[in-house]
């Protein structure tokens, strides 16, 4: 069965960002997670070229491989975490997560293995929809008032930022 | 409308405020004249005179239900700066911060009320539950407040998630965020929509502490500094509730018979767990979470009936629960040692204190002539004239009759009780006047529960 190229494209990046997402949580050095959730976004910014969403891939390679992943390195390098000492959780713990974390996977995949169609879908779409055009156009008048309010929550955000960094007031 | 836009300009003018004036007393002033502001624009709005006319797309909408949530939030934000005002001064400068905070978790709670798409949903909860972490953590030095917010902060950003990715399931089935949108289903329940439900269900009970999603309430409510655990117990949980509500209403509704046995379960386990558990808490701050778990149980058989008893019942739920606890809180946050013990012989040292105190218990309790009775009433009413589930019905006044054994547990410290040391705590004036008007408040909507009906229902 011959493939199409997007088709090898998504087996690729879909097997890359598993692989890269299991790295994160098995890697006992906190850098080298760190360094593979990098991957991840990278894997995960090709899923959204290929639903043709150029600049929601753009903006998550800046913000999220670029920015939050660096404060990540520097936190993690500053409060000296990069030893290989890893807490041990109780058995039970680690039983009752990989129960539930599995049936939560279990379902999702039932669930999902009739929905082929609708994915499908979106490969055919228009190819100029995730540019920043269409994107801003949608965005100022559709969705104008979230975004406006959404404004409310950065300052709020923004307070509590202020208040925990502040000394206390003796 | 009106209520988003000024709350959220209250909040910015209270930013301000630390630089106008050093007075902590001030900013209480300005924050009470704010809110009573507020009260005068929402009543406004439901009588027909909204200020702002903005074209939302059809994301926010207020109908009755709506706006008479919003005068009970207000109503009873109200009361609680008005006790716990003090309270929330002794944090010196900064407390006109938190009272910004404050007014940016109502912005929240209002745009949730106007809801009508899930896109505003999530804003409206992110912002209500944002400040509160901050809340959660104000008190620096203290161990306990950071490990509550450190507790909320990862435990409810999971939950986010989990909304999150059920609102994209929820996209994807239905290819729309408008609740109306995703109601047109005939009935029929596609799979992913079902993952969805229960994804959203997973984490909007998570935000109401209901079981079994509520391991992190005590702790939390325990840790945060007892003035914003009055808060977060009654106000913030009342909007989470009305959410709950709204949401399952107009996007789920006609999904009722798919899911009502998954609620039901919901409910038993939290009311089980809320009433047991706070049998056997020392602690009065404990037990109050506690005691809010097993309420939560009560107001979640209004999200399983649906119908409009539960509407006017759960609105009433909302206002009754919140005076009663900011009540008992704002006694409470003026002590130091907050098991049940330091209230020993309250009443011979503080009879007027401890009055209001009792009327406030009794209405949690929900017995006859408080408003805790009617509410109570009013859920179970909307659950047998729902679906005749008497074993529902059962198993909540079972409950109510197990927390009447904890409630009078503090009326007894403080009627039948002598103390040989106890703590000296000062009241004002004013305090004592509030707190007696809080009770009578209590006591008229036990008598006339349909001033606030008659806000839903036209």
């Amino acid at each position: 069965m011959a493939m199409s190229m997007v088709e090898i494209l998504f087996w690729f990046l879909t097997s890359l960002s598993i692989f890269s997402a299991l790295m994160v949580v098995f890697s006992k050095n906190p850098v080298h997670s760190v360094l593979w959730l990098i991957m991840v976004f990278f894997s995960i910014s090709g899923h959204y070229i290929l639903l043709n969403a150029q600049f929601l891939a753009i903006v998550n390679m800046i913000v999220y491989a670029g920015a939050i992943m660096v404060l990540f390195l520097f936190v993690i390098m500053l409060m000296n975490l990069n030893t290989e000492n890893e807490q041990s959780k109780s058995k039970w713990l680690q039983l009752a997560a990989a129960l539930s974390g599995g049936s939560m996977m279990l379902i999702l995949v039932a669930a999902l293995k009739g929905n082929v169609a609708k994915a499908t879908a979106m490969f055919t779409q228009d190819s100029g929809i995730g540019l920043i055009k269409n994107l801003g156009n949608v965005l100022f008048t559709d969705y104008v008032v979230p975004f406006e309010i959404s404004s409310v929550l950065f300052l709020s955000a923004m307070v509590g930022a202020v208040i925990l960094g502040k000394k206390e007031a003796a | 409308m009106n209520a988003i836009i000024i709350s959220a300009l209250l909040g910015v003018l209270m930013m301000y405020m630390g630089f106008v004036t050093k007075k902590t007393r001030n900013y209480t002033m300005v924050a009470v004249i704010g809110l009573l502001a507020l009260l005068a624009s929402i009543w406004l709005d439901y009588v027909g005179f909204p200020f702002f006319q903005i074209d939302t797309k059809g994301m926010l909408g207020f109908n009755s239900f709506g706006l008479t949530f919003d005068l009970v939030v207000v109503a009873s934000c109200l009361i609680y700066f008005l006790l716990s005002g003090a309270e929330i001064e002794t944090f010196g400068k900064s407390s006109s911060d938190f009272y910004a905070l404050i007014f940016f978790i109502l912005t929240g709670m209002f745009i949730i009320s106007g809801m009508k798409s899930l896109l505003i949903l999530f804003i409206g909860i992110e912002i209500v539950s944002i400040p509160l972490y901050i809340l959660a953590g104000s008190e620096k030095s203290n161990l306990k407040s950071n490990e509550a917010a450190l507790k909320y902060f990862l435990l409810g950003s999971f939950s986010t998630g989990l909304m999150l990715m059920g609102i994209a399931f929820i996209y994807g089935d239905s290819g729309t965020f408008y609740l109306e949108g995703i109601n047109i289903g005939f009935g029929a329940l596609s799979s992913m929509m079902a993952i969805g439900l229960v994804l959203i269900l997973a984490a909007m009970s998570f935000k109401v502490s209901a079981a079994p999603f509520h391991f992190w309430t005590p702790d939390v409510y325990d840790g945060t500094p007892t003035v914003f655990t009055s808060f977060m117990a009654t106000i913030v949980k009342s909007a989470g509730f009305f959410a709950f509500f709204k949401l399952f209403e107009n996007a789920f509704g006609s999904f009722h018979k798919h899911w009502e046995l998954l609620i039901s379960f919901i409910a038993v386990l939290t009311l089980l767990i809320g009433n047991i558990t706070a049998v056997f808490q020392q602690s009065l701050k404990r037990l109050l979470s506690y005691s809010s778990i097993a309420q939560a149980g009560f107001m979640i058989l209004g999200v399983y009936a649906l119908n409009i008893y539960a509407k006017q019942g759960l609105i009433l739920y909302f206002a009754v629960y919140s005076m009663a606890t900011i009540g008992i809180f704002a006694v409470l946050a003026k002590f130091k040692d907050h098991s049940i013990e330091a209230f020993n012989g309250f009443a011979k040292r503080h009879p007027m204190v401890s009055a209001a105190m009792l009327i406030c218990i009794l209405s949690l309790a929900g017995i006859p002539l408080t408003g805790g009775f009617f509410a109570k009433y009013y859920m179970l009413l909307a659950v047998i004239k729902y679906a005749k589930v008497v074993w529902l019905a059962i198993v909540a006044v079972l409950c109510a009759a197990i927390s009447v054994y904890y409630y009078f547990r503090v009326i007894q410290a403080m009627y039948f009780k002598d103390a040989e040391t106890y703590e000296e705590v000062e009241f004002s004036k004013g305090f004592k006047y509030m707190m007696i008007i809080n009770a009578v408040l209590l006591i008229l909507l036990g008598i006339h529960p349909d001033w606030l009906f008659s806000l839903v229902s036209n």
